[in-house]
Order: structure tokens, then sequence, then C-alpha cells
């Protein structure tokens, strides 16, 4: 998401990541992954509780469906999941948020491999940019 | 194990993200960040992804 922030903020929106653990792990990830957005630490989760996001099961993390897709990720995008920190089976997700507080968009993830792209967060918050505006 | 769910979960996203706007989280600064600061009271929508784990 990082790498269409400009596309982003060119449709308007504010982007933020939200992370596991400590502002130190968050600091460390932004700049290893030379990361611009913003990177929040939840050490508690409680954003992924009021988020929905799931705890996945042994199944939901290592199936073999969840294996195969992350690995023709990282072979078509070349990124490489490193070592775990924080919870190993709490699962992500994205969120489009409307000014006034509507969800205009969310994709919580099913299991590991289950994650909305760049590309389809991006075209949730064209859509509810447009909504915001009314030309939608 | 990992500390996995023994049973499958569900997804609940909520419609309204009222919850969410009064989270306070730290950023990578160590700075303290309403939630619903990035998108209350702006122009345009906010783009918020949680990440499985900084790895």
């Amino acid at each position: 998401m990082d790498r269409a922030r400009e596309e982003f903020e060119a449709a308007g929106a504010n982007g933020v990541l939200i992370g596991q653990l400590t502002p130190r792990h968050a600091a460390h990830f932004r700049r290893r992954q030379d990361i611009q957005l913003p990177v929040l630490a939840d050490e508690k989760r409680e954003s992924y509780k009021a988020a929905g996001a799931k705890i996945a099961t042994m199944s939901e993390l290592l199936g073999p469906k969840v294996v195969a897709k992350g690995t023709a990720l990282a072979a078509r995008t070349g990124l490489r999941q490193g070592r775990t920190l924080g919870h190993p089976a709490q699962l992500g997700g994205a969120m489009v948020i409307t000014p006034d507080g509507t969800v205009a968009w969310s994709h919580m993830a099913d299991n590991a491999g289950d994650n909305a792209s760049p590309e389809e967060i991006l075209a949730a918050v064209r859509d509810a940019a447009r909504a915001v505006r009314g030309t939608g | 194990m990992l500390g996995a769910a023994s049973k499958r979960q569900h997804t609940n996203p909520p419609a309204r993200a009222d919850a969410l706007a009064e989270i306070v989280l730290l950023d990578h600064d160590g700075n303290e960040v309403r939630l619903g600061d990035f998108w209350q009271s702006r122009e345009g929508p906010a783009a918020l992804v949680w990440l499985r784990h900084y790895g």
C-alpha cells in the first residue's frame, strides 16, 4: 500500500498501517521497509478487535491453499515474510472510512493468504471519495 | 499451537467506525494518535490497514 501512497493521496485519502507490538517495532518495520505512511502500534490489539479481525485456526494459517497463495504472492511481488512478531495467529484486514464515520468498505482476512490488494483498497478509496464529494 | 483458534472464527467488521475513532495508539515515534483523527473533520476517506505482523 505504501508503494501506491501517491495514488491514495491523489484520491484524497489518508492511509495508516496498524501493527501489533510496540512503537519501537513499528519504527523498525517502517525503516526496514522504507515506508512513508504512519505506522501505529497496537500492543493490546484493541483496534483489531474493534475492526472485527479474527484469530486464525491452524489450517487458516498453514493450510495448503494459504501456503500456495502466499508463495505466489511472494513470487509476484518479491516480498518475503520475515520473523513473526506478535500474536502469530492474529489476522489483519483493511477498512475505508468516510469522514462521517461510515465504514464504506472493509476486508478482514479470513485466513493468512486472504488479504486485500493495494489495488482493491485503492478502488474502494476512490469509490468512497466520489461518494463523499457527491459525484458517485 | 501458535495461539491459533481451536474453532473457526468469523470476521465481524462494523458498519460504523465510532468505536474505532476513540482508540488511541502510539505511532512509530511514540506519539499518541487518535484513530478518528484520520477521517473525522477531513475532506476525504481514510484507509486503515491492519498488518498480521511486522515481519
